[in-house]
């Protein structure tokens, strides 16, 4: 590599590489400039935050106050711990659903394995729809419910595939070697067959918890009651709104020790967005190294 | 089937038992409920069936025209303005001779396809705002005036095109990259040695072997047509731009759950699904014929 950039060849083709890679850095700039600019608005102190905009690079008056109203906002420590409850539940209900059947679909003689997969490729092609998804959550009693949620989706078949293919490349030699010994198909599954395809339920938990993270839609028409919304809804709500009085609670507005009524409405804004980012950012370089994989092994179009 | 036989795979069925009956309820069900577009709803007793009288009166009302209108418009702008560009930055990347530096760039452009809409329409909407957002801030530095992106139809839809782009340019072009890798690298150092430059073995051998992947991939945008991005229209839209920028998927949110019309909503729904599928199976068969890989 190093040689070739030497030679007279790649040199003369020096300007379009300078362009090529002068116009991949502006990409990189212009997806990040955004982030970056709303850690730097969340970050500026109330002094200074009516100055602050979109062009801000530094934050002026450095505090922590937005995220210390935030912290004090019961709405938005609620909405953080419902979105947190119910991607750890989605994905525990996501995952053992997906797991049991992709185990049973991956076995190669059992009878009936066709029409199975028939039954579930059926529900990525046709839908309910809205109404008569929420008409069900009403007939069963779900409305108002964490389960609404938390159910939504629990089967993905796309991810259900993606965990089928990664269990046919277990050796069969591994399983029969069980079976002889009258292992259970049970503990076929968690004994030998979990253990080998880590990957395959690493990529598959990080789509089911990018998922249920992100869900807000169904969990705004679903919960009726705001106190169970989680914090996509409450920033959905906060972005729509834009009342800073009704968002943090008339109430309690004069209340914060920070002073809420110094806080700016877009540093609040900024705040909220960064909680709701902070777990793919946690995740991001895991999401990276198995999303990619996942992607191309399934084919997924998301 | 053998007793015995059965009895050896009763446990398989056992495991598949609890995702099938998942399926059964929250897929299916709902299919079948979906025959609320032929009936009146109604909360107390049976729904009457009611046959064809709220397709007639959605394809009467002129509300519904425009939606539709609407929804092909923002759809047909997405799809094809932005199909080309995560192929262009694909053979950008090919280009790029430090293994390392392509993969900074790579890391840093797939982040927004990890964002949610909820987000992104946040981030959107205050960099396009009319007095701080950085954009407007820009256009002002620059002597111009101020420009409502936001409140106006026709600019907000180029909005939906360019979030869309922002957020998935990097993350699509992962599958053209992976396309251009399998490429068997003999053929370029061929190509060079005949005197190929960087655009003629761009032209005359990576497009060429792409070329499935292009297909398969702009077929299943097709299959989607009717969709036009639910979320990121209804948190990007508001009132004063409705008329512009309500689609298919906002109108049947707006009757039904906001207007308590469930009979009617759910088949402007089932309206919306029926040409879905009918774009799905198509673009399924187009795509076998054009380069033997289905949807499917």
């Amino acid at each position: 590599m190093r040689t070739l950039r030497k030679s007279p060849l790649v040199r003369r083709s020096a300007p379009g590489t300078v362009i090529n890679h002068g116009l991949l850095l502006l990409l990189a700039f212009l997806t990040f400039f955004p982030l970056y600019n709303i850690v730097v608005v969340s970050l500026t102190g109330p002094a200074k935050i009516a100055a602050a905009n979109g062009l801000s690079v530094i934050p002026h008056d450095f505090s922590f106050a937005t995220y210390l109203t935030l912290i004090q906002v019961p709405k938005v420590m609620r909405g953080l711990f419902n979105a947190l409850y119910i991607t750890a539940a989605g994905v525990l209900v996501n995952m053992t659903l997906t797991c049991l059947a992709a185990y049973a679909l991956s076995r190669p003689r059992l009878p009936g394995k066709g029409l199975f997969m028939v039954f579930i490729i059926v529900t990525m092609i046709f839908e309910g729809g809205l109404i008569p998804d929420f008409l069900l959550m009403k007939d069963l009693r779900l409305l108002n419910k964490y389960w609404s949620v938390i159910l939504y989706k629990a089967v993905n078949a796309y991810y259900l595939i993606i965990m089928i293919r990664f269990f046919e490349e277990v050796p069969i030699s591994l399983i029969e070697a069980g079976k002889m010994d009258g292992v259970t198909e049970t503990r076929t599954l968690f004994s030998i067959v979990l253990p080998v395809s880590k990957a395959g339920v690493a990529t598959v938990s990080l789509f089911y918890c990018v998922f249920h993270w992100n869900e807000y839609f169904r969990a705004m028409i679903y919960l009726t009651n705001p106190d169970k919304w989680p914090l996509q809804v409450v920033l959905r709500e906060l972005i729509v709104s834009g009342d800073k009085a009704a968002f943090i609670g008339a109430l309690n507005y004069l209340k914060y020790e920070v002073g809420a009524a110094q806080v700016d409405m877009k540093a609040l804004k900024a705040g909220v967005i960064i909680l709701a980012i902070l777990p793919i950012l946690l995740l991001y370089p895991i999401l990276l190294r198995y999303f990619s994989k996942g992607a191309l092994s399934g084919a997924v179009k998301e | 089937m053998s007793t015995t036989k059965l009895g050896r795979y009763f446990p398989l069925y056992l495991m598949l038992l609890p995702a099938m009956v998942y399926l059964a309820v929250f897929a299916y069900v709902p299919m079948w409920g979906a025959r609320l577009a032929f009936m009146d709803f109604s909360f107390v007793g049976e729904h009457t069936w009611v046959g064809l009288k709220h397709f007639r009166t959605l394809f009467s009302s002129t509300a519904f025209g425009s939606v539709i209108a609407n929804t092909l418009v923002i759809s047909a702008m997405k799809i094809f303005i932005n199909f080309p560009m995560p192929i262009i930055l694909a053979l950008m990347l090919a280009e790029v001779r430090s293994r390392r530096f392509a993969r900074a760039v790579q890391s840093v452009i797939y982040l927004p396809h990890f964002l949610s809409w909820v987000v992104i329409a946040g981030i959107f909407l205050d960099l396009l705002s009319l007095e701080q957002g950085a954009v407007n801030r820009i256009v002002v530095f620059l002597g111009g005036r101020p420009f409502p992106f936001l409140t106006q139809g026709d600019s907000l839809r180029w909005v939906f095109v360019f979030s869309e782009m922002w957020r998935s340019i990097g993350w699509d072009s992962l599958l053209f990259v992976a396309a251009i890798i399998r490429i068997d690298p003999d053929v370029f150092e061929a190509a060079v040695v005949d005197g190929a430059g960087t655009f003629r073995k761009i032209f005359s051998i990576t497009l060429p072997a792409i070329m499935p992947t292009m297909i398969t991939v702009f077929i299943l945008n097709l299959g989607f047509f009717m969709n036009a991005g639910f979320d990121q229209v209804f948190n990007m839209m508001n009132d004063a731009v409705l008329s512009k920028v309500d689609i298919l998927d906002t109108y049947v949110y707006r009757l039904g759950l906001q207007g308590g019309e469930f009979s009617y909503a759910t088949a402007a729904g089932l309206f919306k699904g029926a040409i879905g599928l009918l774009l799905i199976f198509g673009t399924h068969y187009g795509s076998k014929r054009l380069t033997g890989k289905g949807v499917w």
